[in-house]
């Protein structure tokens, strides 16, 4: 249970986030965005706003910087701004105005007055589905079918009991509280950005295509990350407009997004629908999955969530169908976020679990359990490390879920109907290449360096944890080094990776940098280790020891007079091919709905969970509240709203999307099973920043049903669909 | 939207949201009679003479300039964020004569004469505030962008003498949002402070 490394530099301010970095002669850039959703841009009156005031410069489809082209997709545009006068969304960035304050820059760019030829745009998801399309690529099917079954509708049909329902879930916005700011500074032909970001890779790697810049000429630096949840995975149209534009006036530049900004030139969680059919045996084993998913997809990019995904990897059937089909929109750019297909994918197979059990008459704890799958059900290959049957036992006898009434609407507490729901939480797990530097340093302590990003994950208590425990000196004298492009290349955090990925690299760099410590004591004339072979010399306690020697390294350096000893290490991606990695958990809650307002409140909850071994109990708890507090959110509150007619978000304020307030979340237990995956990795931790969220929002839906008997499909689960 | 095209009328949206957003952080602000609001001169800024963190600042700004971005863009105090610069968050709240308050509603001029309290203003030297404290003991916050508002609403709700149970604690601390939804580690965190205290 260790606190945060970098806890007093949060409490105290002085954490430097991407906005906070103040340059000599910084100016402000402005971003402008279209009001229209389609269309193009005929002409931009600029000239109040370039005499207005401060303005240094204002830029606009008619007088651009230049970008290049982008090559890659990274889940972000596939044009840079202002290289064309096409509007393919409301609310995209169409000019950069720039100034010597913030104040005169956002004046400008509200003075500036844009002629479209505006065509009709297509905004309605609902409307859209009709003409649902495959997907651009890869396969619209997955289908697994027992030996002699000729179709999964011959499956179901067999099926003794079957449900089938469709459920739909609304477009939605990370919101993260740190609004995407971007400095740019320029040094001669090398550019500084501060950035904020989940990989400052992904930063280096667009600003060098939209710049035509070499990728040695660009230093991004961003340590501290006002949260993330995947909407800082793209680079979006300010951050290459303001390293421009920072170039042409030869100043550094800042630009930070607007919360209303952050809306649309920020990318979204695509709506979507799934219609899930399940069938099952009298005893309650399923015989038949399927699942037809469609997903919103941006006419702007290509990213979509294949929702129906998820259950190839859930619950044993001998038959399993997902399907995948998009509705593409003249919408902001559709990206990843916080499991992104998971979370909506498990809200509408855990209520259609729900769903079954109720038809069966059995409780859905049970139903779970007689379906628990110990092979990756659509490959057969078995799990690495699995646990959910103790995590689904000991969380019912931690909550009391044999206190649960079948009958919905069974209890009330005054004018509050209580019901009680659960559902499995799940995510998969990786580990990717990465690489990390470990430096001792004379004074005794250590530097841990690695281009991973710490979004408030933790990610940087976990370097200090795993490299103080294989030196054995105190977690305060490491410091690790997270978000610098001039470190070795760790994995950017998204996936649920960054643990799982880099907690092994800065296992085997500690290792390395204990080997070139005690390669230097030997090597050395003025060391008191002086010729002992090197395999005679341990590293212990912070401390090299050989006999009755034992000298601190800090010690050694001292007196040798060398600042420090470091080595870089590579921790290899995952090879096994020959098993499914993935987590598995359980949610369970209890939800209070007004008998005469229809307002849910969520009351209580429990998460029991395996994710192999927790490096850091205090932060690993944290996450995981914070994925369920989330998936609260995704239940009951959140929902970006677009006006059919206009392509325009309706609700881009922190008033009107509603996002969970203090009020809103109760308190919530967290229990950690502690069973290491070591086929994953040696460290054995398998990473849980998505985890939380997967199945909270189905958890709440069942919760709602047994205290109401309503079935709510449609997310959010506002008031006003319990009332009717 | 910077875009936007005027409807008629000579006052853009934005002109008109600027000047009641003025009004009404103004509004927030005259529980005591404040100094009249010194003549812009002919650059239009107008003298600002604030107290912050116990150092007298004067400040010498364009009447838009709020409380928030005096702090951060000319006084250097970036501890204080802006996540939303309307309002809604909480993220930029500091205290303004001992009361919280949300910096991004408040002009800077409306400020004249008064004394703030920003983040990097609520420890004794080196030694944290106990709501500071509590909130690493408790692991109160994840990014950490939210984190010097939630503290300066905390220690202010520590100070207001209210709240006393866990369900009036959230009421009282949500019009601070975090994201990252560390909202049981606040309320820990601030029973944690006040046992302290």
């Amino acid at each position: 249970m260790t606190d945060r490394v970098d806890g007093r530099l949060k409490v105290t301010g002085a954490a430097t986030y991407a906005a906070d970095n103040r340059l000599d002669r910084l100016a402000y850039g402005y971003l402008v965005t279209s009001t229209v959703a389609r269309g193009t841009i005929v002409s931009m009156d600029t000239a109040a706003a370039s005499k207005a005031p401060g303005v240094l410069a204002v830029y606009t489809p008619f007088d651009p910087l230049k970008l290049y082209r982008y090559t890659k997709e990274q889940n972000d545009e596939l044009t840079p701004p202002l290289q064309d006068k096409n509007v393919r969304y409301f609310g995209q960035a169409i000019g950069l105005v720039v100034a010597e304050t913030f104040e005169q820059a956002r004046d400008a760019a509200s003075l500036i007055q844009v002629r479209y030829d505006a065509r009709p745009a297509a905004a309605s998801f609902h409307d859209g589905l009709a003409s649902a399309t495959d997907p651009p690529s890869g396969s619209p099917i997955s289908e697994v079918l027992a030996p002699g079954v000729g179709s999964i509708d011959d499956a179901l049909n067999a099926s003794e009991i079957t449900v089938s329902a469709t459920y739909t879930a609304s477009m939605q916005n990370h919101n993260a509280m740190e609004p995407h700011p971007t400095v740019a500074a320029w040094d001669g032909d090398h550019l500084t950005l501060y950035t904020a970001t989940q990989g400052v890779m992904l930063v280096v790697a667009r600003i060098a295509e939209a710049l035509g810049i070499d990728t040695s000429k660009i230093h991004v630096r961003n340590p501290y990350v006002g949260g993330g949840f995947g909407n800082k995975w793209g680079i979006w149209a300010h951050t290459p407009l303001t390293a421009a534009a920072a170039r042409a006036l030869g100043r550094p530049v800042k630009t930070a997004l607007t919360r209303e900004q952050t809306f649309t030139v920020v990318g979204h969680r695509p709506a979507s629908q799934q219609t899930v059919s399940l069938g099952a045996a009298r005893d309650g084993t399923l015989k038949a999955i399927k699942n037809d998913g469609v997903s919103s997809k941006s006419a702007s990019n290509g990213f979509y969530e294949p929702v129906a995904n998820l259950c190839l990897s859930m619950y044993a059937s001998p038959n399993i169908r997902v399907s995948r089909k998009i509705v593409t929109l003249d919408v902001p750019v559709t990206t990843i976020m916080r499991a992104p297909q998971e979370a909506n994918g498990s809200f509408a197979l855990e209520s259609a679990v729900d769903e079954l059990a109720v038809k069966l008459g059995m409780d859905p704890l049970e139903l779970r359990r007689k379906n628990d799958s110990p092979v990756v059900p659509s490959s057969g290959l078995p799990w690495s490390s699995k646990h959910l049957d103790e995590c689904y036992r000991i969380g019912a006898e931690r909550f009391g879920w044999s206190r649960r009434r079948p009958t919905p609407g069974a209890v009330t507490d005054g004018d509050w109907l209580v019901g009680l729901g659960m559902a499995t939480a799940t995510y998969g797990a990786s580990r990717a290449q990465a690489s990390v530097k470990v430096r001792l340093l004379a004074g005794g302590t250590a530097v841990v360096s690695g281009t991973g990003a710490d979004l408030g994950t933790g990610q940087s208590t976990v370097w200090a944890i795993l490299a103080a425990e294989s030196l054995g000196i105190p977690v305060g004298r490491i410091r690790p080094d997270l978000g610098d492009s001039s470190s070795p290349v760790a994995a950017n955090a998204g996936g649920s990776g960054s643990t799982s990925t880099n907690g092994p690299a800065v296992q085997l760099a500690t290792e390395a940098a204990k080997t070139a410590m005690i390669a230097l004591a030997v090597q050395d004339e003025r060391s008191p280790f002086h010729g002992k072979a090197a395999d005679s010399v341990r590293f212990e306690d912070g401390r090299l020891k050989a006999g009755d020697l034992s000298v601190p390294f800090g010690s050694l350096l001292t007196s040798l007079d060398v600042p420090g000893v470091e080595a870089t290490a590579t921790s290899a991606k995952n090879g096994d091919k020959t098993h499914g990695f993935r987590s598995f958990g359980a949610h369970f809650c209890e939800v209070r709905v007004n008998a005469w307002t229809g307002e849910p409140r969520v009351s209580r909850w429990l998460t029991v969970l395996d994710a192999g071994r927790i490096v850091n109990e205090k932060t690993a708890r944290n996450q995981i509240i914070g994925g369920v507090v989330m998936g609260i959110g995704h239940a009951l509150l959140e929902e970006t709203r677009l006006e059919p007619a206009t392509g325009r978000i309706a609700n881009a304020d922190l008033a009107s999307y509603l996002v969970p307030v203090n009020a809103d979340i109760p308190r919530i237990d967290v229990h950690f099973l502690d069973y290491p995956d070591t086929l994953l990795s040696p460290l054995g931790a398998r990473g849980i920043g998505e985890f939380g969220i997967v199945g909270a929002a189905g958890a709440v839906a069942n919760a709602i049903y047994n205290a109401t008997g309503k079935r709510v499909r449609d997310l959010p689960i506002t008031l006003e669909k319990l009332l009717t | 939207m910077g875009g936007e095209t005027p409807r008629g009328g000579g006052l853009s949206r934005r002109r008109f949201f600027g000047t009641t957003a003025a009004a009404s952080a103004g509004v927030v602000l005259t529980t005591a009679p404040a100094p009249a609001a010194r003549a812009a001169d002919d650059d239009g800024a107008v003298d600002v003479a604030i107290t912050v963190n116990g150092t007298a600042e004067k400040l010498h700004v364009d009447p838009r300039v709020t409380l928030l971005d005096a702090l951060r863009e000319r006084l250097g105090l970036t501890g204080t964020k802006k996540g939303c610069d309307r309002g809604q968050c909480g993220a930029c709240t500091v205290h303004v004569d001992g009361r919280r308050v949300l910096s991004c509603l408040t002009l800077a001029a409306t400020a004249d004469g008064r004394k703030v309290t920003t983040i990097e203003g609520l420890a004794d030297g080196d030694d944290l505030h106990p709501v500071q404290r509590a909130f690493v003991e408790c692991d109160g916050f994840q990014c950490g962008f939210c984190t010097s508002g939630q503290i300066m609403s905390a220690a202010a709700l520590l100070k207001e003498g209210h709240a006393w149970t866990d369900e009036e604690i959230r009421e009282a601390m949500s019009g601070n949002i975090c994201r990252c939804g560390a909202y049981p580690g606040i309320v820990e965190a601030i029973k944690t402070a006040r046992r302290a205290d």
